[in-house]
C-alpha cells in the first residue's frame, strides 16, 4: 500500500512572530532583525524567541504549548515524532554542576509530549540541521504506508551555550550577519525555533511528493565543495517526485551565509538545474539558522509565504560572489508556486531535500 | 519479502574498544567518539566484505546518547575558562558518526540517529517498520538497525541486517502487520539477543515484537 501524504496543517515560533501567517507577513515586510547573544568577550548576532521568560524549561514549555495551540485539536494518541539537536542542553547548563543527565538521553521528548497532551508513541530524531526531514521522512513512510493515519513532528531548538559555543570554538558563526550567497558571507547565524507539522493521509492543500536523506562524507565540519552528493540526493528527492527538474518553480536553500557550504550548494544547483535555474530563496537570514528545528521552521514558513502567494526576498544578500555566480531572489515575488524544492545541508554530512506541491 | 541476514549483539570494555576498531580496520579510527566506533565495528561485523558498497541506510538507536561527551562539553562550557575545544563539541553530536564511518562503508547512503527517551525500552518497531518499508521501495539493497549505548563502564550494540534478497545466511524472514498481538515482545534495547534465542529454537511460530505504546503496528518474524 502507498497513499499520498498531506501537510494538513502547521504551527510556528521563532524570532519573526508565533505563527506562520505572522512570519510570512513579517518576512514579506522585510523584517530580518536579529539580537545579540554574548559568549566570553564575544558578541554574536542570534534570532532569539519573543519570550520573557528566564527559566529554561517554563521558556521551553511555553513555546511548546504555544506551537501546540496552533495545530488546532489533535487525538492524543497521534503519533508524536520530534527533532532536535540540542534537546535540553539548556537546561542542564541552568542548573549546573553536577551535571544530572538522564538515563534517557531523548528524556525532554516525553515532557514535549506531555506539554502537548499527546499520549501516543514518540519518537525522537537527532541527525543536527537534517532532523526536522529525518522525522518528516519516518512519519510520511509510515503514513503512506497505511501504518498509521497521521503524525505531528515537531522540530524543537532553543538557547543554550553548549551549541553556540561549539559553532563558535570552530569558527563558523558570523560577527555581522547573515548573507547567503553574497561575496562577503562570513558564517552563519544561529537563532531558536519550535515549529510543527500535522502530517495526514487525509488531502489537504500541500502534498509532500518527494522527500530523500543522504550522506556526503567529505568532511564532519562541511560537505564536498563539488556538491556531487548534495545534488545526488535533490535528483533522487525529484525522481521519487516522477517530475523533471524544470518542474520545480522554487528552491528554498540551505544557503545559511557558510563560505563553504554555500559554495556547494551552489555547485550542486548547476548540476540539478543546468543553465536554467529556478528562483532560489534562503530563509535563514530572517529565522538564523535553527539547526535541528531549520527543517519544520522553514517548511512552515515557506507555505505560509506560497500559500498567500507572497514570497520574500532574500534578505542579507548584496553581492553576487563570482565563485558561487548564483542570485538568489532579491526582490520579493506574488508568483503562484505550484511546486518547490527544500534543501538542507546538516553539519555532519547529512543531506536532505523534499519536494511539496500543490494539490490543484 | 524482507529478509534478517545477521542479528548481533557485541559488548566491549570501553577501554578495549580502539582495540575492536584497530581489528576491524586494520588502523585506527582518530577522533572518534565511542558511539561511532561501536557503530563501526558492529556495522562491519554485519555486513560481509562484498556487500558493503551496496546502497545502505543505517537507523541507530540509543539510550545513553553521546552521555560522556555531552558532560565533558558541559564542564567545558560552563566550567571551563575558555571555548569548548571543538572536537569536545563534535564528539558531543552524534550525527557525524556516519560520515566517519562511510569510507568503511562505501555504500553507507543515509543515516539517522534516534535518542531514545524513556529508560529500558526501543524504537526496534520503528526502525524495522521503516526498513521494510524502503526495503520493499528498492531505495536500499540493505538496512542496518542497531541499538547502541556507551556507559561509562561499558559499550553494548544489538544489530540487525535486513536486505530485500535472502543471503546464505538469512535466518528468518519478516513481516509488518498492523494488527495487536497478546503474545509479542516488548521493545527493548536488547529485543535482538531474545532474537537470536528464538532462531536457534527450531519453532513452526512466528515471534512478534510490538511496542507498548505502538497501537495496532507489530514486527512478526517467522524462521526459514
Amino acid at each position: 500500500m502507498t497513499r499520498p501524504v498531506y501537510i494538513a496543517g502547521s504551527g510556528l515560533l521563532c524570532a519573526r512572530g508565533d505563527s506562520p501567517a505572522k512570519v510570512s507577513q513579517a518576512l514579506w515586510a522585510g523584517e530580518s532583525t536579529s539580537r545579540k547573544r554574548q559568549l566570553g568577550e564575544r558578541e554574536f548576532p542570534y534570532f532569539s524567541l519573543p519570550l520573557s521568560e528566564a527559566d529554561w524549561l517554563t521558556r521551553a514549555e511555553l513555546a511548546v504549548t504555544r506551537v501546540a495551540a496552533q495545530l488546532g485539536p489533535l487525538a492524543t494518541e497521534t503519533p508524536l515524532f520530534l527533532a532536535s539537536s540540542s534537546f535540553q542542553i539548556g537546561h542542564f547548563e541552568e542548573q549546573g554542576a553536577p551535571f544530572e543527565l538522564p538515563i534517557a538521553t531523548a528524556s525532554f521528548s516525553r515532557r514535549i509530549a506531555e506539554w502537548m497532551q499527546l499520549s501516543g508513541p514518540r519518537y525522537s530524531f537527532s541527525n543536527a540541521c537534517i532532523s526536522g526531514f529525518s522525522a518528516i521522512d519516518a512519519a510520511r513512510s509510515l503514513i503512506a504506508a497505511g501504518q498509521i493515519d497521521a503524525a505531528i513532528v515537531v522540530g524543537i531548538e532553543l538557547a543554550n551555550r553548549s551549541t553556540l559555543a561549539g559553532f563558535a570554538a570552530m569558527e563558523l558563526l558570523s560577527r555581522t550577519h547573515c548573507q547567503p550567497f553574497d561575496a562577503k558571507r562570513d558564517g552563519l547565524v544561529l537563532g531558536e525555533a519550535v515549529a510543527a507539522v500535522h502530517l495526514s493521509a487525509n488531502p489537504a492543500t500541500w502534498r509532500i511528493t518527494g522527500l530523500r536523506t543522504g550522506l556526503d562524507a567529505y568532511s564532519t565540519t562541511g560537505p564536498d565543495p563539488q556538491g556531487g552528493p548534495i545534488a545526488k540526493v535533490a535528483v533522487d528527492c525529484i525522481k521519487e517526485a516522477k517530475i523533471n527538474p524544470a518542474d520545480i518553480e522554487l528552491v528554498k536553500l540551505q544557503a545559511a551565509g557558510s563560505p563553504g557550504t554555500d559554495l556547494a550548494e551552489a555547485n550542486a544547483l548547476r548540476q540539478i538545474f543546468g543553465n536554467t535555474l529556478p528562483p532560489l530563496l534562503s530563509l535563514k537570514p530572517y529565522l538564523g539558522h535553527t539547526l535541528g528545528a531549520s527543517g519544520i521552521a522553514e517548511l512552515a514558513t515557506l507555505l505560509a509565504c506560497l500559500t498567500l502567494d507572497q514570497i520574500p526576498a532574500t534578505a542579507g544578500f548584496k553581492k553576487v560572489d563570482p565563485e558561487i555566480a548564483l542570485f538568489p531572489m532579491v526582490d520579493r515575488s506574488n508568483a503562484h508556486i505550484q511546486r518547490a524544492l527544500l534543501n538542507l545541508i546538516g553539519f555532519g554530512g547529512g543531506l536532505a531535500s523534499m519536494i511539496i506541491e500543490r494539490r490543484t | 519479502m524482507i529478509f534478517l541476514n545477521a542479528v548481533l549483539s557485541q559488548q566491549h570494555a570501553p577501554e578495549k574498544l580502539p582495540a575492536a576498531v584497530r581489528t576491524a580496520l586494520g588502523k585506527q579510527l582518530r577522533r572518534a567518539a565511542t558511539l561511532t566506533q561501536l557503530a563501526l565495528v558492529g556495522a562491519l561485523a554485519c555486513l560481509p566484505k562484498e556487500r558493503r558498497h551496496l546502497p545502505t541506510a543505517l537507523l541507530w538507536q540509543s539510550t545513553s546518547g553521546p552521555r560522556l561527551e555531552t558532560l565533558t562539553l558541559l564542564e567545558e562550557v560552563c566550567h571551563g575558562s575558555a571555548e569548548p575545544m571543538p572536537y569536545d563539541f563534535l564528539a558531543s553530536q552524534p550525527a557525524i558518526a556516519a560520515a566517519q564511518i562511510q569510507p568503511f562503508l562505501p555504500g553507507l547512503q543515509s543515516a539517522t540517529h534516534f535518542p531514545l527517551d524513556s529508560e529500558g525500552e526501543a524504537n526496534w518497531s520503528l526502525l524495522l517498520t521503516l526498513a521494510s518499508n524502503w526495503l520493499n521501495e528498492g531505495r536500499y539493497a540493505q538496512v542496518l538497525c542497531a541499538h547502541l549505548d556507551s556507559w561509562a563502564n561499558s559499550a553494548n550494540a544489538h544489530w540487525l541486517a535486513l536486505s530485500s534478497t535472502a543471503l546464505e545466511n538469512a535466518q528468518a524472514n519478516l513481516h509488518i502487520r498492523t494488527m495487536n498481538y497478546s503474545d509479542a515482545l516488548p521493545d527493548t534495547p536488547d529485543f535482538p539477543a531474545a532474537l537470536a534465542h528464538w532462531l536457534k529454537q527450531p519453532s513452526g511460530r512466528p515471534l512478534h515484537l510490538q511496542s507498548s505504546t505502538t497501537l495496532r503496528l507489530a514486527v512478526e518474524f517467522a524462521q526459514i
